[in-house]
């Protein structure tokens, strides 16, 4: 099977072939891509599927730096300020720096960040690791959005290494998000990386969108959830899972 | 503009004594309220013809970022980051004068006022990055003193521009001196950069504190005391 790396403008066109193009952040419908109605895909296409996701690499970042801090000092003026007054003369460099840095899960694969940290190990029992600080950006205002993730996992005879699920946490929520959008894509990767029982991810959120412009409510925190396998099914074991991520 | 706040700003304005040497910010005492008025209205059109070019920028910064700017997320994205980044900036547009409304009355009262946990967000001029937090006000009126949420707006002016934390902290305590002309202002910042906290460094739980001090909390050590004590300590 051929994975042509894909660029940056050609996505679009990708939608169709539902292979390994369709887990760009926005076509990620929650389905394992390239899942069709009667077809009947082998495990390992299911699973490669998923890592195909790297959009970006740092020879890209190098390049698009100088039109970035263009942008920026367009943004800078359009908004009235002088760009060359002291504190605004390296302000386009570092702010297009900053936003790379906030969208540099697009450079990062789930496979090269599980480093082969799954082990094989007898335990059935649920597994929690709480309160992941996380930081993401809203796609739509482009405003910073930060917050908790909590997920649990009911092991399948494989554990993952547990800043490892930290590190998936920061590969999706490193990109434009929708928090309904991150919290799926964190449970759907732990799912297809161990084949786990069941998962559970809660994320609890402040959206700088609404504190700091618009309704301008400080306090308010958006809350989503995917429970997935057992977690889903079971309300007793969803029940646990709730009730140990809140002590 | 921002930088240069300690510049004056009219020269048309020379002739009015100031004899508290708090500094050399001007007011305008003398706009009609209609000519404040006409004064918003251009700002507006002011904000919708740029509205444009940012929205061009923001577009070019998504797509060399590496998205796709057709998907759903983000077709509109372009225009509500603009309209937001102008939002975070509006502050560029209003004076003190515009807000205080002439909510400036005669009272007898010479002990201390102060407004605390006043939210206050900003953007940070290097990174573009937002930080925010609470800002503690107090002063010690002279025969005159401010209606209370014209001190929050005065943090709202300041605030919503492109902003150092310690000339933010600083054009409050100026901006308020220059209006009231009381014995002595107090103000203290504590926020949380996003730009240290997001990124850089990386560091959660750190804050940064900053303070000014006018009058007579600059020289009476237990003024200054009983202000820290009753706002920030409390």
């Amino acid at each position: 099977m051929e994975h042509s790396k894909q660029t940056q403008y050609s996505s679009a066109e990708k939608k169709d072939t539902g292979d390994s193009s369709s887990v760009l952040n926005g076509h990620f419908d929650g389905k394992p891509p390239g899942a069709e109605s009667g077809a009947h895909r082998p495990a390992a296409s299911v699973m490669e599927s998923w890592r195909e996701e790297r959009t970006r690499s740092v020879e890209d970042n190098e390049m698009s730096l100088p039109s970035l801090a263009e942008a920026y000092t367009t943004i800078l003026r359009g908004l009235g300020e002088d760009p060359q007054r002291q504190g605004l003369l390296k302000t386009p460099w570092r702010a297009a720096t900053a936003m790379q840095f906030f969208t540099k899960g697009y450079q990062e694969k789930i496979i090269d960040v599980l480093n082969d940290a799954i082990f094989d190990e007898d335990h059935d029992e649920m597994v929690i690791v709480k309160d992941i600080d996380m930081f993401s950006m809203c796609e739509h205002h482009l405003v910073p959005i930060f917050g908790r993730v909590h997920i649990g996992y009911l092991p399948n005879k494989r554990v993952l290494g547990l800043s490892k699920l930290a590190r998936i946490v920061e590969i999706y929520s490193r990109r434009l998000q929708v928090q309904e959008r991150l919290t799926k894509q964190i449970a759907v990767a732990i799912t297809e990386a161990l084949q786990p029982t069941g998962v559970g991810v809660v994320i609890e959120a402040t959206h700088m969108c609404m504190v700091m412009r618009g309704v301008q409510k400080m306090n308010s925190k958006t809350v989503t959830s995917t429970m997935l396998g057992v977690f889903r099914e079971d309300p007793k074991t969803r029940d646990e899972f709730l009730t140990l991520i809140r002590s | 503009m921002n930088g240069h706040c300690n510049v004056k700003m009219s020269d048309a304005m020379e002739d009015i004594p100031f004899n508290n040497g708090f500094g050399d910010l001007i007011i305008d005492n003398k706009k009609s309220a209609a000519h404040r008025k006409h004064e918003s209205s251009r700002k507006e059109a002011e904000d919708k013809s740029r509205l444009p070019a940012l929205e061009a920028a923001y577009t070019s910064i998504l797509r060399e970022l590496g998205e796709d700017t057709d998907r759903q997320g983000l077709l509109r994205t372009p225009l509500r980051a603009a309209k937001a980044m102008q939002f975070l900036t509006k502050g560029y547009h209003e004076t003190i004068d515009d807000i205080l409304n002439n909510a400036i009355f005669d009272e007898d009262h010479d002990e201390m006022v102060i407004v605390k946990d006043i939210d206050m967000f900003s953007l940070c001029e290097h990174h573009l990055v937002p930080f925010f937090g609470k800002v503690h006000i107090g002063y010690i009126p002279n025969k005159k003193v401010v209606g209370l949420s014209k001190l929050a707006r005065i943090v709202e002016i300041f605030s919503r521009r492109l902003q150092v934390q310690e000339r933010l902290t600083k054009q409050i305590a100026m901006g308020i001196s220059e209006a009231l002309q009381p014995k002595g202002v107090a103000v203290v910042i504590e926020a949380a950069h996003m730009c240290m906290v997001m990124r850089g460094v990386q560091k959660m739980n750190s804050r940064t504190v900053t303070s000014t001090m006018l009058g007579v909390y600059l020289e009476d050590p237990k003024t200054r005391e009983e202000f820290l004590t009753l706002s920030v300590h409390a």
